[in-house]
């Protein structure tokens, strides 16, 4: 019949059924549970896919530092990779002088010129055409992911990663053709990830009918570029550069990444450290709303209490018996929770991050292993929050004297 | 053989402390059937409650075979209750949510004596002998108040213990339910040779017991 039913069985079936037994109660703190767990799992997932995002886009920049005209503005989440369209420009003598800049090893011009009147976008989108010199480049080769079997020459252009162009394929800028070279990895930087690169030689070829098309702008002028990347010689700092920099060419601006990534490392960090500040609330919070929960529970059964106490239930079996009971209650919690958390993310995946995706900020959410283990991990707090939270009253019944139990005195 | 040497219970309350048992001495001896008798509110349920090892004394000692319960640690008294002690309490003291065969079998469970199948084997027997062998998998709001009170019987026996503690078994209970109970116990006292304490406040029960314990105020009266 039941003889392969065992003690444990018996406390885990009591644990089932009392669950089971005030189903409003249980539905209340499961969905209490769920939500805490639930918004716990989101947070962790996005947090950490926000933080892999920043470190993907930040850790594959190959330039130290970015030199730019005074007063051009620079996106700090593109700098590295590119400088920024604008209209102010350098002349391109600066680069021969960075070059015997102590400190400097690499010095790669660009220049960056976006317009929606090049004849190609389908629907008038902007485009950026960058300029770049393939022998001294360091932000835009080490990118590609594919490319014709040949090196890059003038009439050549390499499509950012987003784009949808084909190798070998034929794209009529400024009603020139230019063959699709190559294409650029994923980069999570929203000017690497739609532009359209080309050498200095190829822009030259395009300038005359640029300027027919777009009129006399500054970049489109000889010899001008929007900004020049640096990467340093092993053992210079970027401070011994940057002062360096800024006393021999007066009207620049120097952008670091150091700097860059300190701060955007620490205002991360804070803001993790905010986030976890607020998981900690809220476990803390649930795990005393599962206190006063199970406070009243045990209170209403403190005569089945009393009575296995009476018939020989040690402290330890009903201490063990309440935590069980807590604890599978909000584990089954912190399972709908993350559950909730996954349909959350999918339509946040469908609204936010596909928005910031076509608006060229590639979201990278963590893979699915990892997302498993924060589940988990989600999963394994809720349980622990839950048998935490019971502690205290399932103690304070397991030392009251099995009469005071029966008799309802605790 | 059972004894109390000025066993005393005071209970604090928000209107100051109440002396429920009063210094009791007695004696009960090994295989005797008592019944502790009292009007509402003398102590009675008290002091079995203390010779029980279900409440612990404000003073004195209760022995049992020698053993004094109440100098045994938390886990010892636990296992003393589980192994040597029955009870039977007044109110439907069945699990609710567990079939009439797991409560019958979970003080040899709980005492981790018996392997679970022994254990089950031993509560089938005597739902058997009690005459509710149909119930087992039947659940306790399932069964009439006179079967639930067997079966309570039959869990307080399922380790064989040397004392059956009663604190007014049949106070619930129809006449002709009450007679069958009585007859249980009886039967118990006799065919196990098993010390049973009894608490009543009816007269006409206690006359059936060897020995009858009055209590009054918290005393022996008597």
């Amino acid at each position: 019949m039941a003889s392969r039913s065992g003690f444990r069985f018996l406390l885990g079936s009591l644990a089932l059924q009392n669950l089971g037994r005030r189903k409003p109660r249980t539905f209340l703190l499961l969905a209490a549970v769920a939500i805490c767990s639930g918004a716990i799992f989101t947070g962790a997932v996005l947090m950490r896919s926000i933080e892999t995002s920043m470190s993907v886009g930040f850790t594959r920049l190959g330039a130290d530092m970015l030199i730019v005209p005074a007063g051009a503005l620079t996106n700090i989440t593109a700098a590295l990779l590119t400088a920024e369209p604008t209209d102010l420009t350098l002349d391109d003598s600066i680069v021969g002088r960075l070059q015997h800049l102590k400190g400097v090893q690499k010095v790669a011009p660009q220049l960056i010129f976006r317009t929606d009147a090049s004849g190609y976008s389908r629907g008038g989108d902007l485009i950026d055409l960058i300029a770049f010199d393939p022998d001294s480049d360091i932000t835009v080769q080490p990118w590609l992911e594919q490319h014709l079997d040949r090196p890059i020459r003038e009439g050549d252009v390499i499509v950012g990663g987003r784009r949808e162009e084909t190798l070998g394929s034929e794209m009529l800028i400024f009603g020139r053709p230019l063959t699709v070279y190559g294409k650029l990895a994923k980069t999570a930087v929203g000017s690497h990830e739609r532009g359209l690169f080309i050498t200095f030689a190829t822009l030259a070829a395009l300038r005359d009918p640029m300027r027919q098309i777009c009129g006399m702008k500054a970049p489109l002028e000889p010899n001008k570029l929007s900004g020049v990347l640096l990467e340093l010689a092993p053992g210079a700092t970027t401070q011994q550069v940057r002062f360096a920099a800024l006393a021999n060419f007066p009207g620049i601006k120097v952008v670091s990444a150091e700097s860059m990534l300190t701060s955007i490392r620490q205002g991360l960090g804070a803001l993790l450290d905010g986030v976890l500040g607020l998981m900690i609330i809220m476990f803390v919070s649930t795990a005393l709303m599962v206190s006063v929960m199970f406070s009243a529970i045990i209170t209403e059964r403190r005569r089945e209490l009393g009575l296995l106490k009476a018939i020989g239930a040690r402290r330890t079996q009903i201490i063990g018996m309440l935590l069980a009971e807590a604890g599978l209650a909000t584990a089954i919690g912190g399972v709908l929770g993350c559950l909730l958390g996954i349909v959350l993310m999918r339509i946040y995946e469908h609204s936010l991050v596909y928005y910031l995706d076509r608006m060229g900020v590639p979201f990278v959410w963590l893979d699915g292993r990892v997302i498993s283990i924060i589940a988990v991990v989600c999963v394994a707090f809720a349980a622990l929050i839950g048998a935490a939270g019971a502690l205290y009253p399932a103690w304070r019944a397991s030392r009251s004297d099995p009469y005071d139990l029966i008799r309802a005195e605790i | 053989m059972l004894a109390c040497a000025d066993v005393a219970k005071t209970y604090a309350t928000e209107r100051g402390p109440v002396e429920a048992v009063k210094g009791v001495d007695l004696t009960i001896d090994r295989g005797n059937f008592a019944a502790i008798i009292g009007r509402s509110g003398s102590g009675k349920s008290s002091l079995l409650a203390m010779v029980g090892g279900l409440s612990r004394p404000s003073r004195g000692s209760v022995s049992i075979d020698n053993t004094d319960i109440w100098r045994l640690s938390d886990n010892q008294l636990a296992q003393f209750r589980n192994r040597h002690m029955g009870f039977v309490f007044q109110f439907a003291s069945l699990l609710p949510t567990l079939r009439i065969i797991d409560n019958v079998a979970l003080p040899a469970l709980l005492g981790r004596a018996r392997v679970p199948a022994d254990a089950y084997e031993a509560a089938t027997q005597l739902l058997n002998q009690f005459g509710i062998g149909g119930y087992a998998d039947a659940f306790p709001a399932e069964i009439s108040a006179g079967e639930q009170r067997r079966a309570v019987i039959a869990r307080a026996l399922i380790n064989n213990p040397v004392i059956l503690l009663a604190d007014e078994p049949t106070s619930d209970l129809d006449e002709e339910t009450e007679r069958e109970i009585m007859d249980h116990f009886h039967a118990i006292n006799r065919s196990r040779g098993m010390t049973l304490v009894m608490v009543t406040h009816n007269l006409s029960l206690a006359e059936q017991a060897d020995q009858v314990v009055h209590i009054a105020e918290g005393r022996l009266a008597a």
